[in-house]
């Protein structure tokens, strides 16, 4: 192997294969698109995916966005005890949890819950050749499968998010009470206090935009597939690997233009 | 035959008790499943019956091949999070000499093992399940119990160790990368000299104690329970997509209640 | 009627068609067969756009299917159905879903309307029992039987069937033989059959070509095959495990 082997051309493959799947992803949104102005997308199968998608997710969701608070109260009790500004725990996880931590936790678990579910689903659809069997009913695969995911979990994790953002809070003010010591009214006084309203918008628009990408990612790997059941484990598992890295870049993105 | 099991939402219209019982019976099925494997890789590493090979193997898929993802998530987080919290802090009072010292030990407590052990919960909880499933799937696991050769001690150990070892220092890696993006955001966008960012006046032996004991548990536990959605695939690709899905679900919750675990012991100590 | 024209293809470096050229007539019942992997599944799947050729022509009727764009194919997609190999049908609903779904989509009928047609569809392979079962439920033969009925449920005039017996038990094989006949003599639907099941190839077949390495071997009705000198053509028809043909 030449030098060229070791260090230009890994590089090389990573690019394309970034490129690749940027691409790739980006046609499946600007099909999306397209299906849905003037929308011609399948009524029922949306149904289906509402209530799978939101369903299904949801005491995934309940149970981290219970942790994520819980998780933040502790870590931020520890600077809040050593600086004395006790008033400011409020402030301090309603800013976290809102902002940027429970939209990325709960965009991951999401991610890894409903995306990689969905690029199984799709892969195996594939592998069974029963999207070609689609085609060949005359169904477009894009109209039938992709639009109605696209909808349910752009829609879903928003809503999601509001919940997750909920019992986040519980999960903050039940460590609060129970292993800070500090009342939970309290906590939640101060949270009003705090004029989070901002953050709480932003975290529902990244909420929409992870929606946005992980339906997007997840369907263009699902219907990629190729290779039988070990190409569906491995498609699922690029799937989850990008849309990780999505919900990174997009929550700098918009954090970034809030500012602006 | 799982996808299609799930798919059914209400055929199985029992009496709401049985309902209501059913997903603790089955949680409480899959939990001594899982308990059982924990201690029978335990037990396997503690015989010392697994292939130094196999672990160095490992090690690099696990390790070397993870950092280019753990640089990119968790560079972007250092980036977003000195924004953020720079941004708050020039409003209330603008004094930047602390960001990067309380910034520092929060990634080294709290966020580079936790958001290091979702990442590979994410990239490798998937991969080992999805490989080991579709081992299953083609009879390979099979075959091997037929060669005497125990799927534990050959795919679970080697791994186990693998990822002990690489998740803590794959979360060095990322301490490094949210750091060296958040003091370039801090001089960038704020001003914070290079200096006053890197200053480790706010971290101590105890937060080192805790971040590395975070990461160990998650290099343990993300192996164990993604093996194990591996090994009870059913049901051709369908199957592997599945376990490689409920993988990735249940080693991410694994390190959220890990990660809360420690922390609340942490500061119960403290 | 339908036309191949000079079809090749190739995946990679792979050459699976090498110049196939095949006519069908109308209401015809004609079998494709050849080993496994002689391209005779890709060849079919041309007729529907579901594969482009690298060369060659393929003439449905009035179309010329070879370039049509999706959105195109879906009016040749309803004169011409096609029963898939796995029967694949759509795991996530039951089997009466599955032959409403082209239904649904296509007619504007209500909802109860649509039902029965697709019960009409079911009962024509004699499935009607089974509306409401699961595919993951049934065997593979009544699988095959539902997966007809699908196809037929916009009454196509053309009918491709990819294996329609492999893996299927003597007597569930002689039923989905008859079927076809049936779509014949009752509808004039032309079938195109793609099988190495030589019991049901005598005993259905109005023609029969035979690829081999990429090309049309022989092209004839079964009294043409049998009296056929060509060896590797007594070779396969015979079964014979020795003789010229190249297996890899």
């Amino acid at each position: 192997m030449s030098i060229a082997d070791w260090t230009v051309a890994p590089v090389g493959r990573a690019t394309n294969y970034v490129l690749e799947t940027v691409g790739g992803a980006s046609m499946i949104l600007w099909r999306i698109m397209r299906a849905l102005v003037p929308p011609r997308f399948d009524g029922h199968e949306t149904w289906r995916q509402l209530d799978r998608v939101g369903v299904r997710s949801a005491p995934i969701v309940i149970v981290t966005a219970l942790f994520v608070g819980a998780i933040m109260v502790i870590q931020t009790a520890f600077y809040v005890n050593k600086t004395g500004a006790t008033s400011l725990l409020g402030y301090g996880v309603g800013f976290t949890v809102f902002a940027e931590i429970g939209p990325i936790l709960i965009g991951l678990m999401f991610s890894g819950r409903v995306g990689a579910n969905n690029t199984a689903e799709l892969g195996t659809m594939v592998v069974t050749e029963q999207v070609d069997a689609l085609r060949a009913l005359a169904i477009d695969p894009m109209r039938y499968l992709v639009v109605p995911r696209f909808i349910a979990m752009m829609l879903m994790l928003t809503l999601l998010m509001v919940l997750g953002d909920l019992f986040a809070i519980i999960g903050a003010a039940a460590t609060a009470q129970g292993l800070i010591g500090l009342d939970w009214r309290v906590l939640i006084a101060n949270l009003i206090e705090s004029h989070l309203l901002d953050e709480l918008t932003m975290g529902i628009v990244k909420a929409a935009c992870f929606g946005v990408s992980i339906s997007c990612i997840s369907c263009y790997f699902g219907l990629s597939v190729s290779g039988g059941a070990a190409g569906v484990g491995r498609a699922t598992n690029n799937s989850v690997v990008a849309n990780a890295t999505a919900i990174f870049l997009i929550d700098f993105l918009v954090g970034w233009l809030y500012t602006l | 035959m799982a996808l299609h099991a799930l798919n059914t939402t209400h055929r199985a219209s029992g009496n709401i008790l049985a309902s209501l019982g059913r997903p603790f019976l089955s949680a409480g099925r899959f939990l001594s499943e899982l308990g059982r494997l924990f201690r029978d890789t335990a037990v396997a590493i503690a015989r010392g019956r697994f292939s130094g090979a196999a672990v160095i193997k490992q090690a690099y898929e696990i390790g070397n091949r993870s950092v280019p993802f753990i640089a990119i998530t968790l560079g972007v987080l250092g980036l977003i999070s000195v924004y953020q919290v720079a941004t708050q802090v020039a409003q209330i009072i603008p004094d930047f000499s602390m960001i990067g010292a309380a910034f520092i030990q929060m990634m080294v407590r709290e966020f580079a093992p936790t958001i290091t052990g979702l990442m590979v919960a994410t990239r490798v909880g998937s991969g080992i399940a999805a490989e080991i499933g579709s081992m299953v799937v083609t009879e390979q696991v099979d075959a091997l119990r037929m060669c005497n050769a125990d799927p534990v001690e050959y795919l679970v150990a080697p791994r186990t160790i693998a990822s002990a070892v690489m998740v803590v220092m794959l979360t060095a890696v990322g301490v490094v990368f949210a750091t060296f993006a958040g003091m370039l955001v801090g001089k960038g966008a704020f001003g914070i000299p290079y200096n006053t960012f890197l200053s480790l006046q706010l971290t101590g032996i105890g937060d080192v104690a805790i971040g590395v004991t975070k990461a160990l548990s998650y290099g343990i536990a993300i192996p164990v329970i993604a093996s194990q959605a591996g090994l009870a695939t059913t049901g051709g690709s369908a199957g592997v997509g599945w376990a490689a899905t409920s993988a990735v679900v249940n080693t991410s919750f694994a390190v959220i209640v890990i990660d809360f675990v420690i922390s609340a012991l942490a500061f119960l100590v403290h | 009627m339908i036309r191949f024209i000079d079809i090749h293809k190739r995946f990679g470096s792979h050459v699976v068609l090498d110049g196939v050229s095949l006519d069908v007539d109308q209401g015809e019942v004609f079998y494709i067969v050849g080993m496994s992997g002689a391209g005779k599944s890709v060849l079919v799947k041309h007729l529907i756009g579901l594969i482009r050729p690298d060369k060659g022509q393929i003439l449905l009727d009035k179309w010329d299917v070879t370039w049509l764009s999706e959105a195109e194919l879906y009016s040749v997609r309803k004169s011409c159905a096609m029963v898939f190999q796995n029967s694949t049908l759509f795991d996530a609903m039951t089997v009466v879903d599955n032959v409403a779904l082209p239904i649904r989509k296509h007619l504007k009928l209500s909802a109860g309307d649509v039902r029965d047609m697709a019960l009409a569809k079911l009962d024509l392979v004699g499935m009607r029992k089974a509306a409401d079962q699961m595919p993951a439920e049934l065997g593979d033969g009544l699988k095959k039987r539902v997966a007809i009925a699908r196809a037929l449920t916009l009454d196509p005039r053309y009918v491709i069937f990819d294996e329609p017996t492999t893996g299927l038990d003597p007597l569930a094989a002689a039923q989905v033989d008859d079927l076809i006949r049936t779509l014949k003599a009752q509808a004039g639907v032309t079938s195109i059959v793609v099988s190495h099941d030589l019991r049901s190839i005598f005993s259905v077949a109005d023609r029969i070509a035979m690829l081999y390495q990429g090309k049309v071997r022989i092209d004839g009705t079964p009294d043409e095959i049998r009296a056929s000198e060509d060896p590797v053509v007594r070779q396969f028809f015979s079964g014979d495990p020795d003789g010229p043909m190249e297996t890899t």
